[in-house]
This record gives C-alpha cells, structure tokens and sequence, in this order.
C-alpha cells in the first residue's frame, strides 16, 4: 500500500515535471492560430478559430527556402571540411609515433583549450579576418564553425582512436597497407559511431547559432534560419502573430529531426560532457 | 595535422589576441585604431553599466546554479526509477536543449512580457494582480527572469547528465546500502553524492561556462533594456562593439568576461580539487561514525522496547 503510493506520487511527479517543461511549446502552438488583436487583448483565452494567417504572412515576410537553403549550405560544407580535417589530425595525434612524446602532449592540450574560449570574444576579431580574406556573407561563417568545432572533435576523436587496439596497425602494415589505406579502409569504419555523435553534435550548433551569424550577415538573402528568426523583431515590432508562427516553422523540423535521431541527439550532446 | 591547427590558429588563437591588442585601443571603425593604453580599462571601472551588468550576470549565474544543480539532480534520481514511460518523459524534458537560443527567447517573451504574457495575465485572471510584476523589461527581475530562462533550457540536458552518472554506480553497491539498512536520504547523502563527485564538478563547470555564454535570450527578451538595466556582461560587450562601433571599449569588456569566466571555473576547479583530498577522509570518517551512530540508536531503541 505504501510501495503503490509511494509509486503513484512518483508518476504524478513525472508526469507534472514534464508537462511543465512542455508547457511553453504547446502555448506558442496555441498562439500560433490567434490573430494579433486576440493575442493583445483576450491573451489566455483560446483562438476563436483555427486561422493560418499567421503562418501565410511568416511564408510572406520570410523566404524559408533560402533561409532553409543557406543553413543547410553552410552545415554541409562546415562539417565536412571539420570531419576530414580533424579526423587526419586527430589520428596523428592519437596513433603516429612521436619522437618527443611532450609534443604530441602539447598540441592536443593546445587543440583542447579551445573548448574553455568563449564565442564573444572572437566576434569582432574574426570579422576582421574574415574582411582581410574577403569573405563575405555565408562564406564568412564557415571558417568560424570549422574552427569552434575543433576542440570538442578533437577530444572526442583522439579519445576514441586510442581506445582502438595497437595490434590493428600492426596487422595492417604486415598486410602491406599504407598509412592512407590504414586511416580510410581499416580505421574510419571502425570510428563511425563518433563520427555520428560528432556530426549530430555540430549540425545542431551551427542550425542554432546566432552571435556570429548576427555579425557576418549583412544581407538578407544570405540570412541563416536563427537571423530568420530574429529578423521579424525588428521590422515588424508589434507582429506577434507572425513571430509565433514562424518560430513555430522552425522548430518542428527540429523536433521532427530530433524525434528521428533522439538516442544519437542525446547521446552527442552529452558525450563530451561526460568523457570531458 | 597542419590545416587542423592552421585554421585554428588563425580563427581561435590568432583572433583572441588581436581583442586584446584593440582592448588598448581606440577604435570607431573608420581610420586606424589609435593605441590608449589601459584608457579603456580605466573606463571600465568606473562605467556604471559595466557594474551593473556584472551584477546582473552574477545573480543569473547564482540563480541558475543553485536551480540548476539541486533540481536537476532531484529529476535525475526520479527518472532514474523504473517508471512506465519514463523514456518519453526525458525526451520531452530534452527537447529545449536542441532548440535554437533565439527561438528560446522568443517564447519566453509570451510568457513574462507584462502585458500580453501568460503570468500576468493568470495572476490577474485570479485576483492576484498584487503580485503582477515586470518579469522582463523592468528594472530589476529581468536578470532573474534570465536564469529562470536558462533552467528551463538547460534542465533536460543536465538531467541526462546526471542520469548518466547514477548509471555508473555500480548496482552491488546500492544493494549492500539498502542492506544495511540505510534511508533514501542517507542513500543520497553518503552512496549517491560521494560517489558522483565527478559528474557533479562537470555539470557545475557546464553551467559556470554556460551562463557566460547567454546571449541571444538576453537580446530577445529584453535587449539589455531599458536604459541598459538588463545588460549582461555578453550583451553589453556586444553593444558597445556593434551597435555603439565603439570596439575598443567592446574588446576590453569581451577580455575581462573572458578572463572571469576563466578565473571563476579555474576557482571552482581549485576548491573541488582541495575538498576531494579532504573530504573523501572526512567522509570515510563521517560514514563509519554513522554507522556506529545507527547501531547505537538502534541499540536504545532495543533497549527501550526491552
């Protein structure tokens, strides 16, 4: 009688604590389909009627496509020049011999500082790279993604290359295989369950991230979903509606992506904090 | 190995010290930047918004530290029960975690604004407009209003952390706990607690770390507002740099937020180190003169039914 009770007020907790995180998701849902005038002077009551003009005039103020175009523009080619990058170096870092054992030392501490260095403090400095390349618009960002990504793919990378066995080199030489086919036959198969915790962990960083977007795009056919996302504040400063219904437009696909990889998702995140 | 540390020399390293080298400088963007010295650093310390904006950051930062780390653990030890639909409930709890910062803001703004969002409103929908206030956009919740923000992102992601520290403790032990005898709260205290001390120091880290890093929650509720009130030591950087093009004052900000965040995990780090020396004897100690306690207690109670 106690254990069920006990039981009981365990589930209720649950339950409770869930729905209150969710709660502010199903709000914005709710808002969604109400008109601006209804959100302004009845804003608990409930949409009178299902309307979707919020959502026509997001579709209208705000090109998704080319918001949706130049994230996925960025993402891809930000993650795959990290992905090639660090993996090589991360190998040599984890499975070449080195002469001085202090040096391979130091250079990963090196790579790993990165990780303690705050975002904001690059913003303006990296601009004026960026400006000195001439890079511009999307072009700006992908540096910047590459290069923040490079700690924590280091650490995850080097981390796991050392827990492979020593003997799988040795076989491989014996076998006659260069170091090149070693690091793409024989190695990069056996990382695949990293490499998917690194690509997760990045492709949600660079989807969200708005402080160096904000300081690279100065165009908005170049802006990514989170300018897009910030971009109706300023013009329209009293569409409540309109933002409503477009953040509502980019966060389904993200719990739609979510949903699908939610173990991975969840897994990525998470891994750097626990191994770090 | 060379393009790895070519790029991250150049937009990492290379990047942090040309802020310092423009935090001794003038520089409005047009010309060249005309060295000052430590002018701008003096500016600083007597820039009341900068004061206020370190206030700020640093009742976000308690706030959201205490929250963060006492309820996070709590839900941890919940979900970490056998429970029906115990999965489903921690993606659910997640799901803030993965969504963008911006849009985190922006459904914070309908449920704090003063007029149009949800709490006001509630409050005044049953009789208790006496305890409306200015969540955001005021001039003295806002910061708090900010951690409030920041626990309900961050919640399910510490959550999974713990959750994923109380898996490492070995079963037996447990077990052997309950045997003894002990209470869930001892259980906590003693077994849990000790034994997670890593998982502990990591989750604090994260959130040292991560409260430096609220931005776009800052700049969507309230824009450090008004008049500068609700500034955080990011956000006003950030201004001063962006909006004002004032960028050697921004760089010298960025540098001393950078520095702080840097000092404040380096101290945490610097005192969780010291008590793990001490305390693990002192908590040997303390275990084995409870459960000498325990049996005494036990004990009179014996005697007494006797």
């Amino acid at each position: 009688m106690v254990k069920s009770r006990k039981k009981a007020g365990q589930y209720f907790l649950m339950v409770l604590i869930t729905f209150l995180v969710v709660l502010p998701f199903l709000w914005m849902l709710v808002l969604s389909f109400k008109t601006n005038s209804e959100i302004l002077s009845t804003p608990l009551a409930l949409p009178k009627t299902f309307n979707f003009d919020n959502y026509k005039h997001a579709m209208e103020t705000l090109n998704f496509p080319q918001l949706y175009g130049n994230t996925l523009f960025v993402c891809v080619i930000s993650l795959i020049s990290e992905l090639i990058i660090t993996f090589l170096s991360s190998f040599v870092l984890a499975r070449m011999e080195f002469e001085n054992e202090g040096i391979r030392k130091l250079l990963y501490g090196f790579l790993i500082i990165g990780l303690s260095i705050s975002p904001f403090i690059l913003l303006f400095p990296v601009y004026k790279i960026n400006v000195f390349f001439k890079l511009r618009g999307k072009l700006a960002l992908l540096f910047p993604y590459i290069a923040t990504s490079i700690s924590f793919n280091t650490l995850l990378f080097v981390g796991y290359l050392k827990s492979l066995p020593a003997e799988i080199d040795e076989a491989a030489v014996i076998d006659g295989c260069s170091i090149w086919d070693l690091m793409v036959r024989v190695v990069l198969p056996m990382t695949k369950p990293v490499i998917a915790t690194v690509v997760i962990f990045n492709v949600l960083y660079i989807w969200n991230e708005f402080p160096f977007a904000s300081v690279m795009l100065r165009d908005v056919t170049d802006y990514t979903l989170s300018m897009g996302a910030s971009f109706f504040k300023g013009t329209y400063t009293v569409d409540y509606g309109g933002i409503v219904a477009s953040s509502v437009m980019i966060i389904i696909p993200e719990l739609i992506f979510y949903g699908l990889f939610q173990k991975n998702i969840v897994e990525g995140m998470t891994a750097g904090a626990v191994k770090g | 190995m060379v393009p790895t540390l070519l790029v991250y020399c150049i937009f990492i390293i290379l990047p942090i010290a040309i802020a310092v080298r423009y935090s001794f400088t003038k520089y409005t963007g047009i010309g060249e930047a005309k060295p000052v010295g430590l002018k701008n650093y003096i500016r600083l310390f007597q820039d009341d918004v900068f004061w206020v904006s370190l206030k700020n950051t640093m009742i976000t930062f308690v706030l959201a530290f205490a929250l963060l780390l006492t309820i996070s653990f709590l839900i941890a030890l919940l979900l970490n029960k056998k429970l029906k639909g115990v999965d489903f409930s921690k993606a659910l709890i997640f799901s803030p975690a993965i969504i963008a910062p911006i849009i985190v803001g922006i459904i914070w703004v309908y449920i704090l604004d003063p007029n149009i969002g949800i709490i006001n409103n509630v409050l005044d929908a049953v009789g208790a407009s006496g305890l409306k206030h200015k969540w955001i956009g005021g001039d003295k919740l806002s910061p708090y209003s900010i951690a409030i923000i920041y626990f309900w992102q961050q919640l399910g992601y510490l959550v999974t952390i713990f959750i994923a520290g109380l898996k490492m403790i070995p079963e037996d032990v447990l077990e052997a706990v309950k045997i003894d005898g002990a209470s869930p709260l001892q259980e906590i205290r003693y077994v849990i607690i000790p034994m997670m001390r890593t998982t502990i120091s990591t989750v604090a880290v994260l959130i040292i770390t991560g409260v430096f890093k609220i931005f776009e929650i800052v700049q969507q509720t309230t824009g450090g507002g008004p008049n500068h009130l609700s500034e955080t030591l990011v956000t006003y950087s950030y201004s001063m740099t962006f909006a004002s093009s004032d960028y050697g004052y921004g760089m010298s900000l960025a540098t001393v937020t950078f520095i702080l965040s840097l000092l404040i995990t380096a101290v945490y780090s610097a005192i969780t180190k010291e008590e793990k020396g001490g305390k693990r004897s002192r908590f040997s100690h303390i275990s084995q003169r409870n459960a000498r306690g325990q049996k005494q207690a036990g004990d009179t109670l014996e005697e007494r039914e006797g």
